[in-house]
């Protein structure tokens, strides 16, 4: 019973992270200034919902292991590489 | 056994499926396309088909947008050729000295050609050439699309079948020939710079080819 | 309550689609398209725990991690293509 009602506070939690995130997104402000919120509550949320839906389920361990870690790597990776595209283009407009 | 929550993601399909078609810029659509994708996988995958899910991730998002990215980036483009600066060729001494102010125009020149072509989703790649045969060379063989010429240059031996527009009372400073009907008809439709007039040039050739990488054999006089 | 979570997910999934529609700006574009590869994948991975379906979650897993490579290969495709443009 704890178990699940603590799987349920990640899954929430991750809701939220990614309520916050995206509603930044809304903003109107330059690209770096949403990525940053953005890619830290997607990679966040994410893996807090994992989380608990591994608290629920354990059985499927190796795959939601394997979703958390591609998420992490890849995310962070994903948040770089914009930035880095998306600054070198504004570079070019001045 | 159909959940409510089904419905609402399969109602996601034709939004993006409508975001993508009324996209004019193909680079946005092509980020349209993506956003497609990934809705189309998810809602595959919820109705029971991870193999389709998994091709559509991989087939039709991945490899799709990006070989349309690449098409889209080496189509839409207009070669222009123009005259190098004077100063990298020194020997080049009889051809008059083109000062600062020549330079400034063409970019002026080029930058308007850009505006238009942007209006059209097109971007402009310049090529420089030594003088102005190879650049009617370049124009025969089908290596640039539009060559942009120096009125000094072109009134010595111009010959060519071109058609002019341009009444001769006002002399712009520049001349271009596009040997692309279309380019012709959009360049002709909003260009109204006193820099430079606007000639068609019919390249004689028998078979018309859409490639332009095509090495003419016969040397055409121009 | 499940399917709670997964209707507020859901919701959370239509705010980056409202932006890439509104957006003009092809980054921002870009970054909502970052943002839904990753949720829908996750929605995608909730699912397969609701239904118990490893299949689905294998998939899901896949998506993931495959999409977000395509999404940096686009990237650095279009920014090629700024840069040719701008220079």
């Amino acid at each position: 019973m704890l178990i699940n009602v603590l799987s349920y506070t990640c899954i929430g939690i991750g809701v939220l992270f990614w309520f916050w995130g995206t509603f930044a997104l809304t903003s109107p402000r330059s690209v770096l200034f949403k990525l940053h919120p953005l890619s830290v509550s997607d990679t966040l949320g994410s893996i807090s919902i994992i989380v608990g839906l591994l608290l629920k389920i354990p059985r499927e361990w190796p795959l939601l292991i394997l979703a958390i870690l591609s998420l992490a790597i890849w995310n962070t990776m994903l948040g770089y590489v914009l930035a880095y595209c998306s600054s070198s283009g504004e570079y070019h407009d001045g | 056994m159909m959940d409510s929550y089904i419905y609402v993601m399969v109602a996601l399909l034709p939004l993006t499926a409508s975001m993508v078609i009324f996209q004019a810029n193909p680079y946005h659509a092509l980020v349209a396309r993506g956003i497609l994708g990934a809705i189309a996988a998810m809602v595959y995958a919820i109705l029971g088909a991870p193999d389709v899910a998994l091709t559509e991730a991989l087939v039709g998002t991945m490899l799709a947008v990006m070989l349309y990215a690449i098409a889209v980036r080496s189509s839409l483009v207009m070669r222009l050729g123009v005259l190098k600066a004077a100063q990298s060729l020194p020997e080049d001494g009889n051809a008059p000295q083109p000062s600062q102010a020549d330079s400034s125009q063409l970019d002026i020149l080029t930058s308007q050609f850009r505006q238009i072509l942007d209006k059209h989703h097109m971007r402009l790649e310049l090529i420089p050439y030594a003088d102005a045969q190879t650049l009617r060379q370049a124009l025969i063989e089908r290596e640039v699309h539009t060559i942009c010429l120096d009125r000094s240059h072109t009134a010595l031996d111009l010959h060519s079948t071109a058609n002019h527009h341009s009444d001769s009372a006002s002399n712009p400073p520049y001349q271009t020939l596009t040997r692309i009907q279309r380019l012709y008809e959009i360049l002709n439709e909003e260009i109204q710079s006193p820099l430079t007039s606007l000639n068609y040039v019919e390249v004689p050739e028998a078979t018309p080819s859409l490639t332009n990488d095509q090495p003419v054999s016969e040397e055409v006089p121009l | 309550m499940l399917n709670v979570a997964l209707i507020a997910m859901i919701l959370a999934l239509l705010i980056p689609i409202y932006e890439a529609s509104r957006n003009q700006d092809i980054w921002q574009k870009m970054l909502a398209l970052s943002s839904i590869a990753s949720k829908t994948s996750i929605l995608v991975l909730v699912i397969s725990v609701l239904r118990d379906d490893w299949m689905i979650g294998v998939a899901a897993v896949i998506i993931l991690s495959v999409g977000n490579a395509g999404l940096m290969l686009l990237a650095q495709t279009l920014k090629r293509m700024n840069d040719v443009v701008k220079e």
